[in-house]
């Protein structure tokens, strides 16, 4: 049964020169114990997304779905208060800018031991005091901050923000969460301890089943480890498949720019040779084009590219795109 | 062939004041020296706290070096933290563009006040060399008039770059300049910073921890840890035969 399995998820917001969809009929489903990426660039819609499962968005946004089902549960349906409940139950959240999601008026060992759920601690009052003072401690071994000391006295300001992060994470996983939504968890860490989470995240994964919903906008980051992908532009998703066929054969115009623009993977490119790149830049929300939002950038648009793309599925992989590539290369090698 | 950009045994201290009478000094950066030619590109990486910001305010002049000498095409611009001619041939752009430009300014005044400060134009000839630079960074004459909060974020990167560029600098320091943009925007940028140096045979200073980057943009790279050079060379070989434990340690991850 799929743990997380979202249908049609819009997301809008009502201004005075009429109604700005934000996210525009985004398909998601999620099993256990799967890594999930959802890559896109600033402003396509990835943090709303993941804010709506959480169901932590600001009242102005008005959020609609066919159905959001969290284990065979409508979510959308729920009061707010159950809703509520079941989801800080199960499911666990990094926010992007951790020096500014944590509370600044609380020590740090405070915030730690308030995520500790009571019922996994036993004992009279002085026990428990100090079993959540040995929890707290763990886990912050656990994401790997050495002088857990210090950083338990000091307030939020005091640390750099790579330790506020590692904090944000090691109160994430407190619970032991079925779903983690980890979103840009590493743009304010440097790549040694970038791998350190990334180990960290990829051992929960395997050792507690722990699915994973990694938000990001650096793709190479995550294609070596996560089962699937989602490619998301100006709300709309563009693909979504298996990470390796994503990655290796993409249909979509979009994301073989963004796979091309990567040094890496970028084969047989000279030193300071320029990079494949799409021309423009991502429209503002209040001018998005209409049909596929991609069409004013896209190397391939044609006429059509102004109705919407509806979504086509092959073999486990989604495609929104009226000229998907690599069509030709099938009526050449007649097999 | 003479460098453009000599660095000779750049020292930093910071002096922190510790209960009432006590001060603490704390070595930031110790003896960095390296050369850098023209149309090159050096590449500095190394882990936060060692240093690599701190290096690239003293190259900009931001700061100064407590000894150490900065050369720029053979004539000595800092000589023991005494600076000679200031932000002219060395320019900088820093990491987040929303936040280094100032919001009340339209892009021509922010651009017009960096002529007007440092050159003897007249009034002619700089609106005529701001159109020439916007154009030359990829933006239309007209966003002129635009003001920062009007462009998004890879724009305003461009903006920025045409700051750095407007005094025609010999050397441009790229202080993880491009890791706060997206992947399509970033390319366009490395396309044009790229084609920028061959063009006129620009240096740059690029500081990132984006090691992928580093590799297909440098030519030499300078790795630092704790504010000394643990390792100096040609980008290929470095990456090819690393040979201090911090470059093994960025590269085995």
């Amino acid at each position: 049964m799929h743990l997380l399995d979202i249908k049609n998820l819009t997301i809008e917001l009502p201004t005075e020169n009429g109604v700005i969809r934000a996210v525009d009929k985004v398909n998601l489903s999620l099993k256990e114990g799967e890594v999930h990426a959802l890559v896109g660039e600033s402003g396509s819609g990835k943090s709303l997304i993941a804010k709506a499962i959480v169901g932590v968005l600001n009242k102005r946004w008005r959020v609609t779905a066919d159905r959001m089902h969290w284990q065979g549960v409508d979510l959308m349906r729920l009061p707010p208060e159950k809703r509520r409940k079941l989801v800080s139950q199960d499911i666990a959240m990094i926010y992007q800018e951790p020096s500014r999601s944590l509370d600044p008026t609380a020590k740090i060992f405070e915030q730690v031991s308030e995520s500790i759920p009571e019922e996994s601690l036993s004992g009279n009052f002085l026990v428990r005091r100090q079993l959540r003072k040995k929890r707290v401690k763990a886990l912050l071994h656990k994401v790997g901050i050495k002088d857990d000391k210090r950083v338990a006295d000091s307030y939020p300001h005091e640390l750099s923000e790579g330790i506020c992060q590692k904090v944000m994470i090691a109160m994430a996983i407190a619970r032991n969460p079925k779903l983690l939504i980890a979103d840009e968890p590493t743009t304010a860490l440097e790549s040694t301890t970038r791998a350190q989470v990334f180990r960290l995240l990829k051992s929960l994964n395997q050792l507690k089943n722990m699915s994973v919903l990694m938000i990001s906008h650096e793709l190479e980051e995550i294609t070596t480890w996560s089962h699937a992908m989602h490619v998301l532009y100006c709300g709309q998703m563009v693909e979504a498949g298996p990470t390796e066929k994503v990655f290796n054969a993409p249909l979509h115009p979009y994301t073989q720019a963004l796979v091309k623009s990567l040094p890496d993977y970028a084969q047989g490119l000279a030193h300071k040779e320029s990079f494949y790149a799409l021309k423009g830049t991502i429209p503002p929300l209040q001018h998005l084009p209409i049909g596929c939002r991609l069409g004013p950038r896209c190397p391939q648009a044609q006429k059509q590219c102004v109705v919407t793309p509806k979504q086509k599925k092959s073999h486990g992989h989604t495609f929104a795109c009226h000229f998907p590539l690599l069509k030709e290369d099938k009526k050449c090698n007649p097999s | 062939m003479q460098p453009i950009l000599k660095v000779q045994s750049l020292h930093k201290t910071y002096h922190v004041r510790v209960g009432l009478l006590k001060r603490k000094n704390i070595p930031v950066l110790t003896d960095i020296s390296f050369c850098l030619g023209k149309g090159e590109t050096i590449a500095v990486i190394g882990e936060t706290g060692a240093g690599k910001s701190t290096l690239a305010k003293l190259l900009a002049g931001a700061e100064q070096a407590e000894t150490g000498q900065i050369l720029l095409n053979g004539t000595t611009i800092e000589d023991d933290g005494v600076r000679q001619d200031h932000c002219r041939h060395i320019r900088m752009i820093f990491q987040d563009p929303t936040r280094s430009l100032n919001p009340g300014l339209t892009i021509g005044e922010i651009l017009d006040d960096c002529l007007s400060y440092n050159t003897e134009l007249t009034h002619k000839q700089r609106d005529k060399k701001i159109a020439h630079v916007l154009i030359r960074v990829g933006l239309l004459e007209e966003h002129y008039h635009y003001y920062p909060h009007m462009f998004s974020g890879g724009q305003l990167q461009r903006v920025a770059l045409a700051r750095a560029l407007i005094l025609d600098p010999k050397v441009l320091v790229l202080d993880e300049a491009l890791s706060s943009l997206d992947p399509s925007v970033r390319a366009q940028t490395v396309n044009l910073l790229l084609a920028l140096q061959k063009e006129t045979g620009l240096s740059y200073v690029l500081i990132t921890h984006h090691l992928s980057l580093v590799k297909h943009m440098s030519d030499s790279l300078l790795v630092l840890n704790k504010g000394k050079v643990v390792e100096y060379g040609k980008t290929a070989q470095v990456f090819a035969q690393p040979k201090s434990k911090v470059m093994k340690r960025l590269l085995n991850v």
